[in-house]
């Protein structure tokens, strides 16, 4: 006990340096707060004024509560594959590896960048939601709801990141990194219920209902109107954590390789 | 071999593998989606959805592509072979004709994906071969005009560190968004809220994709055919003269 508890003050306290080292990053790097910030917000507004009435046409139901909890979503996504992109050259100049020789407990690396994704993801979400208010969106969850809504996004994203990360830390090239993001920002639109399901090809139904940004959009859009979303939210729950089974430990023994590389260019 | 042609043959190299690719799934990528998405949405009275899309992915391909423009400009004013080139014996002018021969290359490459792909769908060519011409005019024209812009942007923060880290595109794809999605290329402007209307009615990529989409019907209006080929040419010689004025720049 005496032994750990220093050792674990440390973990933390490291991992919030790392954290800060990746939002100086961010500030210096326009890149990342474009792509998880700027662009999900006039997404948000332009495919609302652009689909809104008409989706309100066919379902008689505002769109706008599914499609913020999409937005929120997809911006987190695409700000992950943003740092992303920038880890193959964080490894071929030996920034990585640095980092990795500091006497820091070796797991605040990984999670400092986690902690950090988990930070603007939580950001992110307040923002697009504000900006879902000011178009018409009526918040009915209460204090927990709010919670709860704020939490899912971070939740995705952590795992989510840990796909970009075990990917980037072994790509040579960057393409791969778009063959993760295409289709899982595809399967968030898909969930958005803008188009509504029925007004695509029927064998995609099946397709659409199971996959797993449907339940995690639902509980969101739920969560919005007030209603607690067991169901969805035990299965994103369940899909989360199988995720984070697969990715995981790749993530981890990537990082580990790239780091342990000494870079290469530098 | 003339500088220019060694300097487009460099080019073409280069992003045979990255950028061209791109020229041909961005359009087939855009276009099956949107077409999927809003075909049973989008009230377009009459006209099938893929008829009525196809020039708003078009228009969105050239300026998609006028975005990586901006970076490889700026990759090519800032880096070490853009300092030698200036030194050498070549027209100042080469590497900016070079640049935007490869430009004309992708969006010809572009135009024919799209068409590809929209043929499938049930896009047709009704109008005869003065049309076809005209369509491709536009479009080439419309790809020369912006990416003369793009030039011109990426040559001038190539300086800064926007321009150095690839920044400036990222942000240049919210204006491409707004101008896109928002345009009656997407939808009817009845689709759009009131306040909105005149803008969507009244913009740029509105009035070109609603020539381009009478070209391809074979019945387009003469006033709308003026409009956007005024549009297009003085765009090119606005921002041809502005990027001729760039590469002069000396450091």
């Amino acid at each position: 006990m005496t032994v750990n508890a220093p050792l674990r003050s440390s973990l933390v306290s490291e991992s919030l340096v790392f954290a800060g080292q990746q939002f100086t990053h961010w500030r210096r790097n326009p890149g990342v707060p474009t792509q998880a910030l700027l662009f999900p917000t006039f997404l948000l507004i332009t495919y609302y004024l652009l689909v809104g009435k008409s989706v309100l046409r066919i379902t008689g139901t505002d769109s706008l509560y599914g499609l913020v909890p999409t937005c929120a979503i997809a911006g987190a996504f695409s700000g992950a594959l943003a740092v992303g992109l920038t880890l193959p050259y964080e490894r071929d100049f030996g920034l990585l590896s640095s980092l990795w020789v500091l006497p820091v407990n070796r797991a605040s690396a990984l999670a400092g960048r986690l902690i950090a994704e988990a930070i603007r993801t939580l950001v992110g979400t307040a923002l697009i939601t504000a900006v879902g208010i000011g178009l018409g969106l009526d918040f009915q969850g209460g204090p927990l709801a709010v919670l709860l809504y704020l939490l899912v996004p971070v939740m995705v994203v952590l795992v989510f990141a840990m796909a970009v990360i075990a990917i980037a830390v072994r790509a040579k090239r960057l393409t791969m990194l778009i063959w993760l993001g295409l289709p899982a920002i595809t399967a968030v639109f898909a969930s958005s219920g803008s188009p509504p399901v029925e007004s695509l090809p029927s064998w995609m139904w099946p397709l659409l209902r199971f996959q797993p940004m449907q339940p995690i959009v639902e509980s969101m859009r739920t969560l919005a109107e007030g209603g607690l979303p067991w169901w969805p939210l035990l299965w994103g729950a369940l899909w989360t954590l199988a995720g984070a089974a697969v990715v995981g430990p790749l993530a981890v023994s990537g990082y580990r390789a790239a780091a342990e590389s000494g870079g290469g260019l530098g | 071999m003339t500088a220019v042609a060694v300097l487009t043959e460099r080019i073409v190299r280069d992003t045979l593998r990255d950028d061209l690719p791109f020229a041909i799934l961005a359009p087939a990528g855009n276009f099956i989606i949107f077409n999927l998405a809003l075909r049973n949405v989008i009230d377009t009275g009459g006209i099938g959805y893929p008829q009525y899309l196809l020039p708003v992915i078009i228009v969105q391909v050239t300026l998609l592509g006028a975005l990586t423009t901006v970076d490889r400009a700026a990759r090519d004013h800032q880096w070490e072979l853009g300092v030698r080139l200036r030194t050498m014996p070549i027209p100042t002018l080469a590497p900016l004709i070079a640049r935007m021969l490869y430009c004309l290359i992708r969006g010809a490459v572009a135009l024919l994906a799209t068409i590809a792909v929209g043929y499938a769908f049930g896009f047709r060519m009704f109008g005869g071969l003065g049309h076809l011409a005209a369509f491709t005019t536009l479009v080439l024209a419309l790809t020369l005009a912006l990416s003369l812009g793009a030039d011109a942007t990426g040559v001038g923060i190539s300086g800064a560190a926007i321009g150095r880290t690839g920044g400036a595109s990222q942000i240049l794809l919210v204006p491409q968004m707004l101008l896109v999605m928002l345009s009656t290329g997407m939808a009817p402007v009845d689709s759009f809220p009131d306040w909105l209307r005149g803008f969507v009615q009244h913009q740029p990529v509105s009035q070109v994709t609603e020539t381009l989409r009478g070209l391809a019907a074979g019945n387009v209006a003469v006033s709308s055919l003026t409009a956007s080929l005024a549009w297009c040419i003085g765009l090119v010689v606005v921002f041809g003269l502005i990027a001729m004025r760039m590469q002069r720049r000396v450091r």
